[in-house]
């Protein structure tokens, strides 16, 4: 990174917070604080949403993900558009008419103050470590792969974050979001041009698109009915309506996002925004990787993407193994390239052959990797996240101009800042709404519960900072965020769903079915390896299931049910 | 005419969610397609 790279990161990084504080001047009132003002219009809402939901992990760890293991990732995002068209029908209308500040309240209203206490306490449990995931993820290969301090990166990502959700509330994180977003999807955009323009002129687009195929890199669709089997179509729309309908109907990260304006018509088209351009934006960017992939075909890659990890390596005495693996990764490179031009370029009764040797080449290749990485290990460098996720930063970092450079590493810093912002204005409200409120301080002035809002948020920032500050990754980035809410969503999402469709179930039945899914759920992700996706299903389903059932034998004579 | 407004609305969002979705399914048969013409 050179000046104008900082000189464009800084101007980036700066300028949309600032923006945000001066048209949030002045004081605001409870209502306002947590549900912004009717200026919120549905583009805002919208981009609010998306860029909530996507995070760093989206456009640092997604296009490693897609060139080690292809696209096939997309498919988890199937179940989405139908569970926000379920969300705008159902969840919507409940939340506005009731005017709720946080989604637990109305488990409060529907069944009682236990149930919305659940509710609130494991979306702050879930809600609390993911944010200091979302700190943690960039700030570990943004520190590595650009020399800064980790725990200076930690809390130049979160600290400022911080001091302007705690000024502005949710009007500020709204507006930031949008101009957040858009310079998210215009650098994005930059960055996938750049990468087309960069592929070798050896092949034609159509044809680089081909071998990577023929690569296993896009297989965007998969009809397998494998349960073991992470991306399917089916785990995609079946598990996925579950974990989207749970994020969008009852984390309120993003209900306090669709609420915020207070109009249901704007709610509603900023949800269905979502439904339409999600899955498209989320297949460009797995694309980019499966392009990137195809660049370093043609390009010599590094031995191992994490380059840091590997020189600290070659530093601590393991030079003579690792000169070695590199000697070999290069000459199983050239042969690899010269086996591609084989693949484009052969008759066709003549390309399985040359497929077959690219596949064997490839597969030498991710040995050498492998070889690597346990010299690594044995060198006491072993890195704390996957090789996958420095794909494409080293690759931003090598490959694209001065000026382009800042920008990609402003929309990784953007996208930490508007998801984290997101999820500690919805900390910090749940906090004082469904806790401070209720059970410390009932009676207060609005004013005093703006300011324990304010505190809280403020209060939860410093826990996702000091829990970034020690995390250690045990998966890849994209997966740590993903697995953490899908153990959790789902009796969750139980718990709503109960609320409104089983009309004759009161708040202990509710409860105790809430805590009896979520220990299932655990018990599963601790004994068995089933994928995650079908957690949200499970807890969901075991909550709808064990409500009704306690309700006829334990608590038969001890409540009353009340309607939805 | 406060009900047939109310109804009126219910239809135009109804046609609305019906339209996502069918934007939704056509997205889904192109990267079907997609997947066919590159794998």
């Amino acid at each position: 990174m050179n000046r104008l790279d900082y000189l464009v990161l800084i101007a980036t990084i700066l300028a949309i917070p600032l923006y945000g504080l001066w048209r949030t001047r002045g004081s605001a009132s409870l209502g306002q604080y947590l549900k912004g003002d009717a200026s919120i219009r549905w583009v805002t809402i919208g981009l609010s949403v998306l860029a909530t939901q996507a995070g760093p992990i989206t456009f640092l760890s997604m296009p490693g993900q897609a060139y080690e293991s292809g696209i096939g990732f997309i498919q988890n995002y199937f179940g989405q558009p139908l569970a926000l068209v379920v969300v705008c029908a159902i969840f919507v209308p409940i939340y506005q008419r009731l005017k709720v500040y946080t989604a637990y309240q109305y488990l409060g209203e529907r069944f009682d103050r236990k149930t919305q206490l659940l509710g609130a306490f494991l979306f702050l449990v879930q809600r609390g470590i993911a944010a200091g995931i979302t700190i943690y993820a960039p700030a570990i290969v943004l520190s590595a792969v650009l020399g800064w301090r980790l725990d200076l990166t930690i809390w130049l990502a979160g600290g400022l974050v911080i001091v302007y959700t705690v000024m502005g509330g949710t009007k500020i994180v709204s507006i930031t979001q949008r101009y957040q977003m858009i310079v998210i999807l215009i650098g994005m955009a930059i960055a996938f041009a750049i990468a087309v323009y960069r592929l070798s002129p050896d092949l034609s687009f159509e044809n680089t698109l081909s071998v990577a195929g023929k690569m296993g890199k896009l297989e965007a669709v998969n009809f397998s009915v494998d349960p073991h089997k992470r991306y399917t179509f089916w785990s995609g729309v079946i598990g996925g309506f579950f974990l989207a309908l749970s994020y969008f109907g009852a984390d309120q990260s993003q209900v306090q996002r669709y609420l915020a304006g207070g109009s249901l018509k704007e709610s509603r088209l900023g949800l269905l925004f979502n439904a339409v351009v999600k899955v498209p934006m989320q297949f460009f960017i797995l694309l980019l990787g499966a392009i990137i992939f195809m660049f370093y075909q043609f390009e010599k890659p590094p031995l191992y993407f994490n380059q840091p990890a590997y020189e600290r390596a070659l530093a601590n005495g393991y030079a003579p193994q690792l000169t070695a693996l590199q000697a070999q990764f290069d000459e199983v490179f050239v042969q690899r390239r010269a086996a591609i031009r084989a693949v484009s370029d052969a008759p066709l009764n003549e390309r399985d052959a040359a497929m077959t040797k690219l596949h064997e080449l490839e597969g030498k290749a991710g040995e050498l990797r492998n070889q690597t990485k346990a010299v690594l290990a044995k060198a006491g460098v072993d890195p704390k996240s996957k090789e996958s996720d420095y794909v494409f930063i080293t690759f931003i970092l090598q490959q694209m101009p001065h000026g382009i450079v800042g920008l990609l590493i402003a929309v990784i810093l953007c996208a930490t800042m508007s998801a984290t912002a997101a999820t500690l204005n919805a900390l910090g409200s749940t906090t004082a709404i469904d806790f401070y409120r209720p059970l410390i301080r009932p009676n207060a002035s609005d004013h005093h519960y703006v300011v324990a809002a304010k505190a809280l948020t403020a209060a939860w920032g410093l826990v996702a900072i000091g829990i970034a500050s020690f995390a250690s990754l045990v998966e890849n980035l994209i997966e740590a965020g993903n697995i953490l809410g899908s153990v959790f969503y789902g009796s969750i999402l139980g718990l709503f769903l109960a609320a409104f469709f089983i009309r004759r179930v009161t708040g202990s039945a509710v409860f105790f079915a809430g805590l009896g899914a979520q220990a299932l759920v655990l018990l599963l992700f601790a004994t068995t390896n089933i994928g995650y996706l079908w957690y949200n299903f499970i807890g969901c389903a075991a909550v709808l299931i064990l409500a009704p059932i306690l309700q006829q034998t334990v608590f038969r004579a001890a409540d009353t049910p009340a309607g939805v | 005419m406060n009900a047939l407004s109310e109804d009126a609305e219910a239809r135009s969002w109804r046609k609305a969610y019906g339209l996502a979705l069918s934007l939704f399914a056509v997205e889904v048969v192109l990267l079907y397609v997609f997947t066919l013409r590159f794998s």
